[in-house]
């Protein structure tokens, strides 16, 4: 309805709609829903922090010195635990050459 | 998958990779360099670091001694052979049974006791700590499983009783 199209003459009329308009209750679980929006109003935000986190550690992985070290560290420590591991079951293997020749299965 | 994701999944599998595969080369070189196939003393002079003369010293016991075991293993073997034998079709077991398995137990304590002397001769030849080592462990080895077997067999008759 438009303001200036209005006749002066129900501006009383007016005056007692506005007054006899009731504010309504407000509806069940109001203040969980008004929570609830909030909540999914940040989520965004924490996805957005998710995704930057990994575009850091993206970033740093690809960065040359990093990774050339990393590689560096993996292959040493895979060695030197292929090595230790290596050495372990040569040694068991020897003594288990040794006691077949000394023990006979029949006695251990 | 947004791009920073497949990247850091994808270094992490090549990082596993590289590391798997350093871990394999390795354990499989160490292995071949360090086993000596066709030498039963190698783990003599590993594990008790014997020098040279000391290791001629074992050599000349251990040649002794093979032709030795090898008699009383055949001779354990025909016994076993007639224990079946007697066993054969019997119903119970017979004083001849009996009287064999008390002569193949009578060769195999002969036996065991044969090679408690001979790794008490190869222990003298030892450095005196080495050797101490060499006995214990030797003796660990050999008898410690007949010692596990017996408690094992104590446990479970053990429990038996309890359930009588």
């Amino acid at each position: 309805m438009n303001k200036e199209n209005m006749n002066p003459a129900d501006e009383k009329l007016g005056a007692l709609l506005r007054a006899s308009r009731v504010s309504p209750a407000l509806p069940p679980r109001f203040q969980e829903n008004v929570w609830r929006r909030i909540g999914d109003a940040e989520a965004p935000v924490l996805s957005r922090s998710r995704l930057s986190w990994l575009d850091a550690l993206a970033a740093l992985v690809l960065r040359p010195r990093f990774a050339l070290a990393t590689v560096t560290v993996l292959i040493i420590a895979g060695a030197l635990l292929g090595v230790r591991d290596g050495s372990q079951i040569a040694r068991r293997d020897a003594q288990t050459q040794y006691l077949a020749a000394v023990a006979p299965a029949a006695l251990r | 998958m947004n791009r920073s994701l497949v990247i850091v999944l994808g270094t992490l599998a090549l990082g596993m990779v590289m590391f798997g595969g350093s871990y394999a080369v390795s354990r499989h070189v160490g292995e071949r360099c360090l086993t000596q196939p066709g030498n039963d003393l190698a783990w003599l002079r590993q594990e008790f670091h014997l020098n040279d003369a000391e290791m001629a010293r074992i050599q000349k016991l251990h040649e002794n001694y093979l032709p030795q075991c090898a008699a009383m293993c055949q001779k354990i073997a025909a016994k076993k052979m007639e224990v079946e034998a007697a066993l054969n079709g019997a119903t119970n077991v017979t004083p001849v049974a009996t009287q064999k398995l008390a002569e193949l137990a009578a060769l195999r304590a002969q036996c065991q006791a044969q090679m408690l002397r001979h790794f008490t001769e190869v222990s003298q030849t030892m450095p005196p700590e080495q050797g101490r080592r060499y006995l214990a462990e030797m003796q660990r080895i050999t008898l410690g499983l007949h010692e596990q077997t017996e408690q094992s067999m104590s446990i479970s008759a053990g429990d038996m009783h309890g359930h009588n």
